[in-house]
């Protein structure tokens, strides 16, 4: 695939939140693969938020939708106050995500290598649109 | 008259009028004992006042020994009952009903008589009913000449049948039937509706007037006193619930609404706080004989448990999805992973298998308390077992593990000791590996677990990290939170792990 987004990916940083190690490996990989830098990965909401908010020059984010028993949404408010866009993953579905969330972009568990990529160029495709 | 009486002097009159009149009449406490009687009931019944005063009144006259006696006795006592039940009159158009005569040999013979009878209620000044008093025409002839017509079947039968009162009788008779038959109904459809399982209830007016209601409407609100007060006011506490709309609704437009899985917050229990609760259930217009709504008729059944069930369910379902979806995405990674170390595919497999087993392994620990955790030494033990029983020295106390740390240490632990038969202390016949721990702190538990590896062939620091290392140290970080400091000295691998145990709680 050589399109124009993927040059463009290159080198652009991305924040993991995911609390299985082994699952946050596979995405390290899935996006060292891209040409991303991956920032994190944080295991719990806390270090989400913190990352989230502190962590300079975000592209993009890939979110876990269920953090070690809570929900990453205080992660999701925060870059969407800083207007940086990401992508829910989730095992339950779409229909695990409350109203305020529902239609946003999400992946399903377990995930190949071209739904991230690809859910990653659409999410970032919008906010530079 | 019962005014009169009071006043006394007229007393002794009314006794005097009462046992002269030619009608017979007798007097019946409520256990159905004589309590009375004038001259033309003596006179009917061919007995003395001595020998009835105080007596049963169906041991005195027991209808003889004929083949109907059983059930004219029945439809008589059937008939004081009605009276003792609803204290309101009762008539028998016709019952037949033998009475002793003495016969020409001095035997007593029953001769079969036709009774017309009224029983009345004579309450006392609480308004219990003290006596029942019987007013009874001896019908015989007029029976017998009815009968005897209606055998004939002569052309002027009909006109003499009316004329002799045969056709008002059999009217009389016939209605007398349909009543009790009614009666008896209506008393079945009562009993049915205040037992019935579900819950009944019957409004009445635009206000929703409660007229009545069965056992299980009052135990679905506590049992309060709601008869004949409106809805609004019997249960306030469906204010902005909505179902007082509904009401108004079906009365305004006569159409019926039914609730199912209904949410209702109800006061079951005085000064308690509301109770939830779900119901199905229908709202449906009761109509008067002009066709216009009158009331609406109320019936359910509750389906709390019903509904709790599925959503518990759901929720299970769910977190399964979530439990599953997770190990997919974990056993992809490790997949993908292994992949990336190994160019041969046999190698590729075995290392592969051994990591799902791994997973496996501490999976089935787990299911064996239903996911409540692991103990630490049985996560060790299962996964160091494939290499010798005595190989691997497990020393420590007691140390209960959550779930997701079981899992954490389990595949761990089998990276260290998989790393351990290919290049450490397990790849030779007399290495062995210690493995000691211990907790520290009481409140937030602390645990240090030390990995010394002996006798193996002599160390050397790898040249590049593989899969294996990465996983370990970045298990103990991410999933964790702990920290590892290893070290590959000469004389054998040692690896120092210190991770919290009560993050959950903390948390």
């Amino acid at each position: 695939m050589t399109t124009p987004q993927q040059t463009g990916i290159e080198g652009r940083r991305v924040l993991i939140v995911e609390d299985e190690s082994l699952v946050a490996m596979l995405l390290e990989t899935i996006l060292e693969d891209m040409g991303c830098a991956p920032v994190g990965p944080a295991s719990t909401v806390d270090e989400g938020v913190r990352l989230a908010q502190g962590e300079p020059e975000l592209s993009c984010a890939l979110l876990d939708v269920n953090v070690a028993g809570t929900t990453v949404f205080p992660v999701a408010d925060a870059l969407k106050a800083r207007g940086v866009p990401f992508v829910f993953s989730t095992g339950y579905g779409e229909g695990g995500l409350p109203d305020e969330w529902r239609g946003h972009p999400t992946i399903q568990k377990p995930f190949t290598e071209a739904t991230v990529r690809e859910a990653l160029f659409t999410a970032m495709d919008i906010s530079f649109a | 008259m019962k005014e009169l009486a009071k006043a006394g002097a007229i007393h002794a009159d009314l006794a005097a009028v009462f046992d002269a009149s030619p009608n017979p009449y007798m007097l019946l406490t409520p256990d159905l004992r004589y309590a009375g009687m004038n001259q033309a009931y003596l006179h009917a019944v061919g007995a003395t006042r001595e020998s009835l005063l105080g007596r049963p009144v169906f041991e005195a006259f027991d209808s003889g020994p004929g083949d109907k006696a059983a059930d004219n006795v029945h439809q008589l006592r059937a008939s004081f009952e009605r009276v003792l039940r609803t204290g309101e009159p009762d008539h028998l158009a016709v019952v037949e009903y033998a009475m002793p005569t003495p016969g020409a040999d001095g035997q007593v013979q029953f001769e079969n008589r036709f009774w017309s009878a009224t029983h009345t209620p004579v309450r006392d000044d609480d308004g219990a009913v003290r006596y029942i008093l019987q007013h009874t025409t001896d019908i015989t002839e007029l029976e017998r000449l009815r009968r005897q017509v209606a055998d004939r079947r002569s052309e002027d039968s009909s006109a003499l049948d009316a004329m002799v009162g045969g056709s008002v009788l059999k009217r009389a008779t016939d209605v007398q039937a349909a009543n009790r038959q009614l009666q008896s109904e209506r008393n079945q459809l009562v009993e049915m509706f205040m037992q019935a399982p579900g819950f009944v209830a019957v409004l009445t007016g635009p206000d929703h007037v409660f007229q009545m209601h069965n056992l299980a409407y009052g135990q679905l609100i506590g049992h309060r006193d709601i008869t004949g007060k409106p809805v609004r006011e019997a249960l306030p506490e469906l204010e902005g619930q909505g179902y007082f709309e509904f009401l108004d609704e079906v009365f305004a437009t006569g159409e019926t609404y039914e609730g199912r899985e209904s949410r209702v917050a109800l006061q079951r229990t005085p000064d308690a706080p509301l109770e939830l609760v779900f119901l199905n259930f229908v709202y449906q217009p009761i109509r008067d004989d002009g066709g216009r709504v009158a009331g609406i008729f109320v019936q359910g059944y509750e389906v709390t448990q019903n509904v709790l069930a599925a959503e518990r369910q759901k929720l299970m379902i769910d977190e399964l999805n979530h439990r599953v979806k997770n190990t997919l995405a974990t056993v992809q990674s490790i997949a993908m992973q292994t992949a990336r170390s190994h160019v041969e595919p046999a190698t590729f497999a075995e290392s592969f298998q051994s990591r799902i087993l791994a997973l496996s392994h501490t999976h089935n620990l787990l299911t064996r308390s239903h996911w409540e955790g692991a103990q630490l030494h049985d996560v060790l033990d299962h996964e160091t077992q494939a290499h010798g029983a005595h190989r691997v020295l497990l020393n420590g106390p007691l140390v209960a593990l959550e779930p997701a740390s079981a899992l954490a240490l389990g595949m761990i632990v089998h990276e260290l000791a998989t790393n351990a038969a290919k290049y450490g202390a397990l790849s030779v016949p007399d290495g062995r590996v210690v493995v000691d721990w211990r907790l520290s702190n009481q409140t937030d538990r602390m645990l240090t677990l030390s990995w010394r590896e002996e006798g193996g062939p002599a160390v050397a620091p790898p040249s590049r990290r593989g899969f294996g290392s990465r996983l370990v140290e970045r298990s103990v970080r991410h999933d964790l939170a702990g920290t590892i400091d290893t070290d590959y000295r000469i004389e054998g691998f040692t690896a120092e792990i210190t991770v919290p145990l009560d993050r959950g709680q903390a948390a």
